[in-house]
């Protein structure tokens, strides 16, 4: 389908889905709930108060497009930030502007969740409905992966609780216990959804952070867990999320096709959402003209540090089709957290482990600390890859995939 | 060749009467299997089926005259016994071929046959040939979670289905998975998983083994079709020895109540790597290939860590325990007054002082605390099938008609799914595959 034609069929399905819009009931709509926040916008602005250790945010769900390394457009389905947008008094005016905003908006990945220990966390989501897939009437939600101790009714498993269905919102809420790398995604339909795009990043600092503790000789103030011994500090941190497409499933669901479940086999190997050299921009993408000129790849996969620094890396893998493995080549991987805890046993026995690879399925976090020499030539680069080698390419491109590096200033 | 089918009203259908039923029976806090010190063991064909409406070949171990199973029978013994295995080779084959020769290696374990044995010799084990016999011996030292499976011919044997667990329940007790205090459990499911590549059942099915010689089958190996003991979701929460899945007995249904430990016995049954998420908190891995995690021997599992999603890797078995209880959640799963007289309950942590209700495991803290959001209107809303209609265990609250209706006690579910989400379809049908349902019940709602 060329572009040309796409953008009209957009501009139809955009018109018809507001006209729809209009005939929800008033109590139905976009709805924020957020407290402190009086105009819906999950932000706290003029005479607005933000509660102690409140946060908010606003994601919208739906489909958009994306830019391959290779140059390919992707359709994909995904979330859109739509925090501190005003979504009150409620429809029809403000409103509109978030379904414009989210729709067609789709970023990947999601955006980042970043949350503190102690944060008692409101996450409204609000589906904003298909464009270019007017046939779909998909609800959607958000599963916060590998929250401990969850209910049912904010885990996101439609099977088990509730999906929000288009132009509505459903806040989801969190008290924030247990600090670690987690990740999120949508779990509607999740073979489908979660390989169309719906995945995201999301850790949580520890109540640690913010004191002082001296490790190795470093002070420290900032940490992946409450290690108590500074052992986990670090100077910089990143998360780097795995994935990766299977182009011919994308086409299909663009096309309106019966979609390839079983035979799915993803040729687009990426890291935070981009094939090398992508990995290594450190700006945004160039936004797609297939969304409307939305930005939708924000998220860079390149670590920068200085000489002598501590990088911590939390990596999560969330595609649907295989196992990776990453290697650090030319520097090693200090493994000090997994799944969201610290890596030590029960009595407090410290189980980090020194490596030069990980192994993750989809659904896996490992929390890996770097020591940058102290003596590292400025410039110099490490590479962080997938040994999996075939995995080392976007589609029939070579040199590229799920490669990013690590640049010492 | 196959149907493709996007996400049908007919298999939730499907998903909600197999679950219907499985509340209509009893569900089993304890691992289905066959108990004793001599298993004889019998290798033959049978025909499993899955819920997207296929019927594959495969060769399974039966118990004695029975079934051929896929797995093959769980097999628990205690620790100590001196344990017989006799296989008999009754496996047929089309086109009125010579059967492949069967056999069984017990990893983990001693074996030892008999020189007079009529086995034959194979690679890695003694074999029984058409119609023969093979009698093997070992004594269940050490505790555990095990595996057996073919040691002839693997690549096409264990496909077929030649391969079962092996529960060794520690003299300290059968609710002990190990030797030690902390391996001990109130519950148990095994999770025994497994892929397979209909082409190659449909070759041998024509053909025979020889079906597959000269394919790229084995070596181009392309899954389509996955199972957690042998049944493909939804089955895996019908009934155990459902009568409609008379190669397929075992089901997989965790169930619990708050407080609890469930032993999960996770069993990488066929040749692929698989994350194995299990929502609603972490589980702690004890144990891997029978081995406590141990520094010592009186140490117990203190090399033991947390994890939200189980890696399990083929050939390999993984205990671990899970615990839910709903700490820290920041308002009171079993609702406040303010929701109404009948959400009216009190959290005594008195006679153990852990913070949790002493019946209930209620967590304190939490309690009277009102539910945080104002949940949307029915109407823009979607409803799962466990869905009771209510945020609050053990609540059920109306629902639009035909919504709902699988989780009449009001429990929390949680999906447990390979996270290779590829791996819960079948074939094209969404859901299925390698994923099943926890069904936590409310304290005082009777499991089993
Ligand atoms: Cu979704
Ligand atoms: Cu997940």
């Amino acid at each position: 389908m060329n572009s040309i034609l796409k953008y009209s069929i957009m501009a139809v399905s955009v018109g018809s889905f507001l006209s729809m819009m209009s005939v929800f009931p008033a109590n139905a709509g976009v709805s924020v709930q957020c407290p402190g926040d009086t105009d819906g916008s999950a932000t706290w602005t003029g005479s607005e108060v933000q509660p102690p250790n409140t946060k908010c945010m606003h994601l919208g769900a739906g489909d958009g497009f994306i830019t391959m390394a290779d140059g390919l457009s992707q359709y994909i389905f995904g979330f859109s930030n739509l925090t501190g947008l005003v979504t009150r008094p409620v429809f029809p005016a403000p409103a509109d502007d978030v379904m414009m905003a989210g729709m067609l908006g789709a970023s990947f990945p999601a955006p980042p969740i970043v949350l503190d220990e102690g944060d008692e966390f409101y996450l409204t989501l609000t589906n904003v409905g298909m464009a270019v897939r007017p046939d779909l009437f998909d609800p959607h939600t958000v599963h916060y992966h590998g929250f401990p101790q969850a209910a049912p009714i904010f885990d996101g498993v439609p099977d088990s609780s509730i999906s929000i269905n288009m132009g509505s919102s459903l806040t989801y809420y969190y008290k924030i216990n247990d600090p670690g790398t987690y990740m999120y995604h949508c779990h509607v339909e999740a073979a489908e959804h979660m390989q169309m795009g719906m995945v995201g990043n999301l850790y949580v600092r520890p109540a640690q952070d913010g004191t002082t503790k001296i490790y190795g000789g470093k002070t420290y103030t900032r940490f992946a867990y409450n290690d108590g011994d500074g052992s986990t500090g670090y100077d910089v941190d990143y998360p780097i999320q795995i994935g990766s497409f299977d182009s011919a499933f994308h086409n299909a669901s663009e096309a309106v096709q019966p979609l390839p479940f079983a035979l799915m086999v993803d040729n687009y190997p990426m890291l935070n959402g981009r094939g090398y050299p992508d990995t290594v921009n450190p700006a945004s993408l160039p936004a797609p003209a297939e969304n409307g000129g939305k930005v939708s790849q924000k998220e860079s996969s390149l670590v920068t540090a200085d000489r002598g620094q501590r990088v911590l890396l939390r990596i999560s893998n969330l595609n649907v089709t295989r196992f990776y493995t990453l290697g650090s080549m030319g520097i090693s991987m200090n493994v000090i957290g997994k799944d969201a805890k610290l890596l030590r046993g029960p009595d407090g026995k410290n189980l980090y482990y020194k490596t030069n690879s990980v192994t993750l399925g989809g659904g896996q976090s490992v929390d890996a600390i770097i020591d940058i020499p102290a003596d590292a030539i400025s410039g110099r680069r490490y590479f962080l890859y997938t040994t999996n080698l075939n995995y080392l390419s976007n589609d029939t491109e070579p040199f590229g995939g799920m490669m990013t590096e690590i640049r010492v200033n | 060749m196959h149907m493709r089918v996007i996400k049908t009203a007919f298999q939730v259908t499907v998903l909600f009467a197999a679950f219907l039923l499985l509340l209509t029976v009893n569900a089993g806090a304890m691992i289905n299997g066959i108990t004793g010190t001599t298993f004889n063991l019998t290798a033959k064909t049978g025909h499993i089926s899955t819920p997207d409406g296929g019927s594959y070949l495969i060769w399974g171990y039966a118990n004695g005259t029975g079934l051929a199973q896929y797995p093959g029978p769980t097999l628990i013994v205690n620790q100590g016994a001196l344990v017989r295995v006799k296989l008999t080779n009754n496996l047929t084959v089309a086109g009125g071929g010579t059967p492949p020769n069967v056999s069984i290696v017990f990893p983990g374990q001693q074996v030892t046959i008999a020189s007079a044995d009529p086995g034959v010799p194979g690679i890695l084990t003694k074999e029984a040939a058409s119609g023969k016999t093979v009698t093997y011996q070992f004594t269940a030292t050490n505790p555990g979670t095990y595996t057996y499976y073919s040691g002839t011919d693997s690549a096409l044997q264990i496909e077929m289905g030649f391969m079962g667990t092996i529960i060794v329940r520690p003299t300290k007790g059968a609710n002990f998975a190990y030797n030690h205090q902390d391996a001990k459990f109130d519950r148990e499911t095994l999770f025994l998983l497994t892929e397979m590549d209909p082409r190659i059942h449909q070759a041998v099915e024509n053909f025979g083994p020889a079906g597959v010689v000269g394919t790229d089958y084995l070596a181009n190996y392309f899954p389509v079709l996955w199972f957690i003991n042998g049944r493909a979701a939804p089955d895996t929460m019908a009934e155990p020895m459902a009568p409609w899945l008379p190669y397929q007995p075992y089901n997989c249904m965790p169930m619990m109540h708050p407080g609890e430990k469930l032993l999960m016995r996770v069993v990488g049954g066929g040749r692929d790597l698989h994350p194995f998420h299990h929502h609603g908190s972490h589980a702690r891995v004890i144990a891997r290939d029978g081995q406590l995690l141990a520094s010592a021997p009186n140490t117990g599992p203190d090399l033991s860590t947390e994890v939200f999603t189980i890696q399990s890797q083929p050939g390999s078995t993984i205990d671990a325990i899970f615990e839910w209880t709903g700490k820290g959640l920041g308002w009171d799963i079993y609702g406040t007054a303010a929701d109404g007289p009948e959400f009216i309950h009190t959290c005594n942590d008195t006679i153990v002082v852990d913070g949790f209700d002493d019946a209930t495991h209620e967590y304190c803290a939490d309690h009277d605390k009102p539910f945080p959001v104002t949940l949307p209107t029915n109407q823009e809303l979607a409803f799962g099938g466990f869905y009771s209609g209510s945020p609050f265990l053990g609540s059920l609250n109306s629902l639009p008609p035909g919504q709902g209706g699988l989780n009449p006690n009001g429990g929390y579910t949680y999906m447990w799914h390979s996270h290779t989400e590829k791996e819960m379809v079948n074939y094209d049908i969404f859901p299925g595959g390698m994923m099943t349902m926890l069904l936590i019940e409310a304290p005082g709602v009777p499991i089993n």
